[in-house]
């Protein structure tokens, strides 16, 4: 913040877009005064929400999740491993978070953004650590096949709350994936059986006819927040983020309860009330995604 | 935990049980078979293009023929990266890239360095490059599902993004491929009927112009087919302008509103 | 159940601590931080002239380099990497010297759990052996929601495959608030 403090007398002769790449932490929090962001959303107020099941058609289960225009592509394809010999009945899932170049001016091809891994990272221990899904349910045939769920998520926009908007879309694609029905065969290999004889003639006995859907107990959802001096800005935006460097993601299941609170570093101290506050707004948005998420998933069972 | 420390196990996608028993994919004798999305040989797949795809691209493009469904961002004009000898005219950067899911077996979402050299190829001669001296404009595309002709969607959605980031240009670039089967030809080939191919050619185009800013041909031809393929590309892609031009005029429309 | 652990401490006692500072001689400052057998040493290099792309160079820039034991970096180093960056960047006075970078090299070791609470430890007593001048300490603690529902601290490896959730706090050691940070797994 070494910036004289003259901008105070100039902005009222300087344009406001000038004015706002110029000094962005006054432009900031001249609006944050006035309780309003440069979007007209209020503080606590989250972006715009949606969400599209089946976009991928070769995906075996997929989902694209907006918030705002930060834009994420979840795709599921599932194949076939042999379970490790400690838990001989359960599957697997492998979780990737790519940018590529196409989302963010600051990605370039060959140079993977910093932040992909640590999302990554961010992502499997979440989804492993909410219990959302039953590894057991991807067993197929005990000690010798399991299904190996690969998820991997493109950000096709970036601005802003990343991974808010990949865990949305991991969650929306596992609740829109469709097991394909398989069979063991001679060899002990795993074989698709194709749609249309499914019924007319079963010379060859599926081995997970039940087992098309997962059933997901407590859902995971979360909220970033920025924290600056004492405000509390909800779904920040890419330049938000940018500008004021304190983040918090908090991560509930859709029971409210606590799965894991993440603020790494930053040069704002989190008091014990900054805490509370971002988990409350939390538990308001974490409803809010669970309507959306219920509403896109009915809103499929229709059509 | 998920998370499988170390190395992964080795998987493999499950294979269906008994081979599609699908007639042979045509015989020289048989003209009338049909091609398996029903569509006739000269008849393209229904193209679906949307400017303004990424907000925090300078300019974007979406564009969907059926399966194929293909992302292009422009950023820039901008600071070159690589630090080069002053240059008079811009620079044209390049790069395709696939999804891990973009075709039926799962990938490993490489680049395309082939696809981007001629990408680059295609637009470079109706960029005007001297408008931007010194600088970069880069040009990224992410194929997000494959189902054939993914270098003329890329290349005809990349003239599109340009074109919505203000970039000048002397025309939009259409690009339509042709694939050679046995006597017949066929326009905009999907993956099946790619994999079936004794040929294939591809033209990029500006078509207010006349002029070809590419050709690639590989495979057998005659001369004969060759003239013909020819006139089918340049006559897909002047209607394939129209269907570019229509989804610019509705976007400069709708943001004046 | 107010078990014993395995290794004999009570569920708020830590490890051993040892720090040894100027360590290494090329390095501008350096330190090694050992709670137990988890064993972090930490290098300071700068404050070099000029900042990388893509960050600010009216402010100084922190670089960490984090070093595993054996093998390649991977997604869970990455994480640390960036963790240990933003805690740093929160603990200097970044103004101080604008467009410039200093870099922290973390080699681990020896990994007996509590290892990023242990680089955090030794990297701020590095940067203290180096004369960056600094805003206050940071100081770093592990602690673990076992089975039961008891609270451990700076647990071991073996401890901490056991255990349900985790929160790695770090705290400042001037002003009394809290600024828990790192990924806590909370179930139930």
């Amino acid at each position: 913040m070494g910036l004289p403090d003259a901008s105070g007398d100039l902005s009222s002769e300087m344009e406001v877009d000038a004015f706002r790449r110029l000094f962005p932490l006054r432009y900031f929090e001249r609006h944050l005064s006035e309780s309003i962001r440069p979007d007209a959303r209020p503080l606590g107020r989250a972006r715009d929400t949606t969400l599209a099941l089946g976009a991928v058609a070769s995906a075996h289960g997929s989902a694209l999740a907006k918030i705002g225009s930060t834009t994420m592509l979840a795709a599921i394809k599932m194949e076939v491993m042999t379970p490790s010999t400690e838990s001989p009945d359960e599957g697997s899932i492998a979780i990737d978070f790519h940018m590529p170049p196409i989302c963010s001016p600051i990605v370039r091809p060959g140079r993977p953004a910093e932040a992909a891994p640590v999302i990554s990272k961010q992502l499997s221990d979440t989804i492993s650590s909410s219990g959302m899904i039953n590894l057991k349910e991807l067993s197929l045939v005990s000690g010798k096949a399991a299904w190996m769920a690969y998820l991997d998520i493109y950000c096709l926009d970036a601005d802003g709350a990343l991974f808010d908007a990949a865990l949305l879309s991991a969650v929306a694609a596992f609740s829109h994936l469709q097991i394909p029905i398989v069979s063991l065969n001679d060899d002990g290999k795993i074989e698709l059986i194709s749609e249309e004889d499914d019924g007319a003639k079963l010379e060859v006995e599926p081995v997970n006819k039940e087992k098309r859907k997962l059933t997901l107990s407590s859902i995971p959802f979360s909220l970033t927040c920025i924290l600056h001096k004492n405000y509390i800005l909800a779904d920040p935006t890419a330049e938000e983020e940018s500008i004021m460097e304190t983040a918090v993601t908090v991560v509930l299941d859709s029971s409210s309860r606590l799965v894991s609170f993440y603020k790494p570093g930053g040069p704002v101290l989190a008091h014990t009330s900054a805490v509370q506050d971002c988990v409350a707004l939390t538990r308001q948005r974490v409803k809010e995604l669970q309507n959306i998420l219920d509403e896109t998933l009915s809103g499929m069972e229709i059509d | 935990m998920a998370a499988q420390g170390g190395a992964a196990p080795s998987t493999y996608t499950p294979t269906p049980t008994k081979k599609t028993q699908r007639s042979p994919f045509f015989s020289d004798s048989d003209v009338d078979w049909l091609r398996p999305d029903g569509r006739g040989f000269h008849q393209c797949r229904p193209a679906f293009f949307r400017t303004g795809a990424v907000n925090s691209a300078a300019g974007s493009a979406y564009a969907e023929f059926g399966n194929t469904k293909v992302i292009v961002s422009v950023f820039g004009p901008r600071e070159s990266k690589k630090a080069m000898v002053y240059s008079d005219v811009g620079r044209l950067n390049c790069n395709v890239s696939y999804t891990t899911f973009a075709n039926p077996a799962r990938g490993l979402g490489s680049d395309n360095k082939e696809f981007s050299s001629m990408l680059h190829k295609a637009l470079e001669g109706a960029i005007m490059l001297e408008t931007f001296p010194k600088t970069t404009v880069d040009v990224f595309a992410l194929v997000l599902e494959s189902g054939g002709s993914d270098l003329p969607v890329v290349i005809s959605c990349a003239s599109l993004a340009l074109a919505d980031a203000g970039i000048m240009m002397y025309d939009l670039v259409a690009g339509v491929s042709v694939s050679c089967l046995g006597r017949n030809l066929i326009i905009d080939p999907i993956l099946e009927e790619e994999s079936f191919q004794d040929g294939s050619m591809m033209i990029t185009c500006m078509p207010s112009r006349y002029e070809v800013t590419q050709l690639t041909i590989t495979g057998e031809w005659s001369t004969a087919k060759l003239n013909e393929a020819m006139q089918l590309c340049l006559d897909a892609c002047s209607k394939l302008d129209k269907i570019m031009r229509a989804c610019l005029e509705e976007a400069a429309s709708a943001s004046q509103d | 159940m107010e078990s014993e652990r395995d290794d004999g401490r009570s569920p708020s006692q830590l490890r051993p601590l040892s720090c040894a500072r100027n360590v290494l001689h090329r390095s501008h400052g350096s330190a090694s931080w050992s709670q137990g057998d988890t064993k972090v040493l930490a290098a300071v290099y700068g404050p070099k002239a000029g900042t990388k792309k893509n960050e600010n160079p009216e402010k100084a820039c922190i670089e960490v380099i984090w070093k595993p034991k054996t093998g390649q970096i991977g997604k869970q180093e990455k994480e640390f990497e960036m963790i240990l960056k933003r805690t740093l960047q929160s603990i200097c006075i970044l103004t101080l010297n604008p467009n410039t970078t200093t870099s922290i090299i973390i080699q681990v070791v020896n990994d007996d759990g509590a290892l990023l609470v242990c680089a955090i430890n030794a990297a701020c007593a590095a940067l203290i052996d180096a004369g960056i001048p600094l805003k206050h300490l940071a100081v770093a603690i592990c602690c673990c929601l076992a089975e039961g529902g008891y609270v451990i601290l700076d647990p071991t490896k073996l401890e901490e495959q056991k255990m349900r959730g985790f929160a790695y706090l770090v705290f400042p050691n001037s002003i009394v608030s809290v600024l828990p940070k790192g990924s806590s797994h909370v179930e139930g």
